[in-house]
């Protein structure tokens, strides 16, 4: 009896040393993470989850896919990203399968990874880093504080400095020219669904020389064919994260429509749609994609 | 003789309709009181303010010479029993257990049954002669058996009082007469109060000591069957031709109909 | 059927004894499934306590698992019971716990938190709360005086309330557009993901006393069975303990519902199936379905869990597509 019982304190004691070791202060500091939570982050995080595709993105485009241990569903570029573990979808996280890969940094994105499930994070002792990236500059910026938080702030600058200047490109040649083409850049077919003002999609447009028909409040505004009619498109984009064919049909349908600009010349695009919602490096692509659309006079065709 | 009920005044009315009008009477402890008169003459709703279902408007109703409202739920369910016309059975309880909810009146609050709770059911389903289905489903019977278990359940609750609504509406000629007799026997041998509604006239007269015909919530008469039943009280009542003459056993009047087709 | 037949207090004891095993069972069962781990054995002994100790395991079992395991049990037995109390209340067997304008209300206060951008817990689960305690306040100021133990009139009353909630309910989703319509269908459909410790604790507190509460009225309700007029005719306070058993059951809903969504089929089938076993008899079917209840949605959420490949179903799509096809062979085995 008093043998079990000395055993039972040395184990507990060893198990104490340990992870006071473990838990040790000197190797963490606090940060202000861009939802405004103050969080514990280590200086050199080894085990890393990201909560969203795009976070997938930039850790593996900053060279530290060796330290990302699971990622969420539809983490699928690169290539590489798909053989890792999953963590479930970014708006039902799988916390078991997370805590399980026993992460030193979880990466969420503010408005996509649900509240609750990242607090849930936080109290089971996992710290979580939220990103909120909205537009253009603000995903530099956390490209930027990504490279600080994994020690790859060289990669994080040379990465940012080639997105600054693809983009400086398109809207250096765009100075001067006068009119902006209307452009109508659909993202959904039954019902009809465009992009409001508050969409990266928007933000590209915009930087591609080109006026967004649907700019407004509404994130994603509903349109039914005749409104879309009466706002006369010179270029119709169509993005949909469904890849099979029926986004050709789509276009296929607005082939019945000639009374719309875009019809007539045949200024339709289809797009991935990965690259214009993604808060990730190659919104750049977009970007010059959109630009070859809209100016194709200035940028030669894109495909 | 002590007074088992007595109305002073009652009234009540339904949707503004009055379906009892201003009647007062006295119902002595142990007599066999039977209730007679036409559909919609507010028989039942009589009987269910007697017994405390349904509550009362203007007038008094007293019960052993207290203000009904002076008793508690519990001692009035002890005092009074009441038996409806048909059960409700969406899911049915078994005979035992329909019987053994009369001893809630004596019960504590979870009605755990004592062994005084189940010889009282025992003796009751005896009396009644549905000892042999107390297994059975409620809804596993006949109408008769029903209605004897319901009487069975009644007497669990040893009242002083025992109110039946058409007791013999559903059932066959042999068990009316072995219900009637059931009747007189408690009324005989425990000093049971017995009130019924009934829609059979003759049997009523065979059985009652005293009879209340009813007629648009009124009193139309009341008193011993050879006063009540006479041709000119019960044509108005009722609106149609009738003959009164002695039954063959002799003592108490028999009623007959007469067909359109005689002319007498 | 024998255990009917059988004496009160020995049939009581042996369905708590049996149900209690059956819950104990789901329980264990459900800390030892779930999709992180390395299977149920490797669970099971984080369970028991042998083998070498695992931080991540032990984290998820008890602090992941746990929590969601007990909220089931509690969400299974309050929503069976409170079908109990409605099949009673209402002499109907197709009564069940959302009928009075639960499900209704407590939705529409839902989306309304969602579409705000609360959070879950205290947030639209405040909202749902609020939301069923005004459908029910409709309720009962729709049925006056009488008509509140006229069971007929409060159902009609519930069913035309419920109606209107849902057409509210699709106008509030055809005008959601973004990722808060996900939120709102996972709530509709019930989801008990978002247990946490703090949340079953006080569910617990508010879920003890109403299941106490509701035990001391099974007689009553007993009585209620053989009808209104006879109900009264024995002694029965009928208005009161009306009104007491549909308050107390209807705030027992609500608070489940404002934690777990709509999981439905749980309150419908559950007592019938426990009633044709072990009859209908309140005093036991009270116990019985508290247990019973929480063994079967413990049970369910164990599938919905572990069912799919990638992430899991809602409880109430599990609840529905066994509780349907039950309800239909229980309601065949007992009507003739």
């Amino acid at each position: 009896m008093q043998n079990r019982l000395f055993n039972i304190l040395k184990i507990a004691a060893i198990a104490a040393g340990l992870a006071l070791l473990a838990g040790s202060p000197a190797d963490a500091k606090f940060v202000t993470d861009q939802a405004g939570r103050r969080v514990e982050i280590p200086d050199r995080p080894q085990r890393v989850v990201s909560l969203a595709p795009s976070i997938t993105e930039i850790v593996f485009a900053l060279g530290r896919e060796q330290i990302l241990k699971g990622v969420t569903s539809y983490s699928d570029f690169p290539p590489e990203a798909s053989g890792l573990p999953r963590v479930g979808s970014y708006v039902r996280l799988d916390l078991e399968r997370i805590i399980e890969l026993r992460p030193d940094l979880c990466i969420a994105v503010k408005d996509g990874n649900p509240k609750a499930a990242v607090d849930r994070l936080q109290a089971l002792g996992v710290p979580v880093y939220a990103l909120d990236p909205r537009s253009v500059p603000t995903v530099i910026q956390a490209i930027l504080e990504m490279g600080a938080m994994l020690n790859a702030e060289d990669r994080a600058e040379r990465l940012v400095r080639e997105m600054r200047s693809r983009i400086d490109r398109v809207t250096a040649k765009l100075v001067g020219t006068g009119h902006r083409p209307r452009v109508f850049f659909q993202i959904g077919d039954a019902p009809i669904v465009s992009v409001g003002t508050n969409t990266f999609a928007h933000e590209l447009i915009g930087l591609a020389g080109g006026h967004n028909v649907a700019a407004g409040s509404a994130a994603y505004p509903r349109f039914n064919r005749e409104q879309v009619l009466a706002l006369a498109p010179d270029v119709i984009v169509i993005s949909s994260m469904d890849r099979a064919g029926s986004i050709e049909r789509t276009r296929q349908e607005w082939g019945r429509w000639p009374s719309v600009p875009a019809v007539r010349s045949g200024r339709i695009h289809l797009v991935d749609s990965d690259i214009f919602d993604r808060p990730s490096p190659r919104l750049v692509e977009g970007l010059e994609q959109l630009a070859g659309f809209i100016h194709p006079e200035i940028f030669g065709g894109f495909k | 003789m002590k007074t088992a009920i007595e109305t002073n005044d009652l009234s009540h009315a339904f949707g503004g309709r009055p379906v009892i009008d201003r009647v007062s009477l006295t119902i002595a402890a142990g007599d066999f009181f039977v209730i007679i008169g036409p559909n919609g003459s507010g028989k039942t709703t009589l009987m269910k303010l007697m017994c405390g279902i349904l509550n009362t408007g203007p007038g008094r109703i007293a019960i052993f010479g207290r203000d009904l409202r002076s008793y508690s739920h519990r001692s009035l369910a002890r005092t009074i029993a009441y038996v409806p016309q048909t059960l409700e059975v969406s899911f049915p309880f078994t005979v035992q257990e329909a019987v053994l909810l009369g001893r809630t009146p004596h019960q504590n609050l979870l009605g755990i049954p004592r062994e005084a709770d189940l010889e009282a059911a025992r003796r009751a389903m005896a009396t009644t002669g549905v000892e042999h289905l107390a297994d059975r489903k409620l809804d596993q019977l006949s109408g008769g058996e029903q209605q004897r278990a319901s009487i069975a359940r009644a007497l669990c609750q040893e009242p002083d009082i025992i109110l039946l609504d058409e007791p013999t509406a559903s059932l066959d000629l042999s068990h009316q007469l072995r219900l009637m007799d059931l009747m007189e026997a408690l009324k005989q041998e425990k000093a049971v109060t017995v009130v019924m509604v009934s829609h059979d006239v003759n049997l009523a007269a065979m059985y009652a000591d005293r009879l209340l015909l009813l007629s648009n919530g009124k009193i139309a008469e009341l008193g011993p069957p050879a006063d009540v039943l006479t041709p000119r009280s019960l044509e108005a009542a009722y609106g149609c031709r009738l003959m009164v003459d002695e039954s063959p056993f002799g003592g108490w009047p028999r009623v007959t109909l007469v067909p359109g087709k005689f002319r007498l | 059927m024998t255990v009917s037949s059988a004496p009160l207090i020995k049939r009581l004891l042996l369905a708590a004894a049996s149900l209690s095993v059956v819950l104990a069972a789901a329980l264990v069962a459900a800390l030892s499934s779930g999709s992180g781990g390395d299977g149920i054995l490797r669970s099971l002994s984080v369970v028991t306590g042998q083998g070498a100790p695992d931080p991540a395991l032990e984290t998820i079992v008890w602090r992941i698992r746990l929590p969601r395991a007990l909220l089931a049990a509690l969400a299974g037995g309050a929503l069976s019971l409170g079908g109990l109390v409605f099949q009673a209340l209402l002499r109907n067997p197709l009564a069940e716990p959302y009928i009075l304008g639960i499900a209704g209300g407590s939705a529409i206060g839902a989306i309304i938190g969602i579409l705000l951008g609360l959070s879950h817990f205290p947030g639209v689960s405040l909202c749902a709360f609020l939301g069923s305690l005004a459908t029910l306040v409709l309720i009962v100021a729709m049925s006056t005086g009488q008509s509140l133990v006229k069971k007929d009139a409060l159902l009609l009353s519930g069913v035309m309330v419920n109606a209107f909630c849902a057409a509210v309910i699709m106008f509030l989703v055809s005008m959601t557009q973004d990722a808060r319509l996900h939120n709102i269908i996972f709530w509709l459909m019930g989801d008990l993901s978002s247990a946490d410790g703090r949340a079953v604790a006080t569910l617990a507190a508010i879920l003890a006393p109403c299941f106490g509460g509701i035990f001391l009225f099974s007689h009553a309700m007993n009585l209620l069975l053989m009808g209104n007029d006879m109900a009264r005719s024995m002694g029965l306070h009928l208005r009161s303990v009306t009104a007491a058993l549909l308050v107390v059951t209807s705030l027992m809903v609500s608070a489940v519902v404002s934690y777990s969504g709509l999981i439905g089929f749980v309150g419908l089938v559950i007592p019938h199936l426990l009633r044709f076993v072990w009859g209908p008899d309140h005093r036991v079917l009270v116990p019985a379905c508290i247990l019973g209840g929480g063994a079967y949605l413990t049970a369910c959420d164990i599938l919905a869990r572990s069912l799919p490949d990638q992430g899991e179903m809602p409880a109430g799509v599990i609840t529905a597509l066994i509780g349907a096809p039950l309800f239909i062979f229980l309601l065949k085995k007992t009507r003739r």
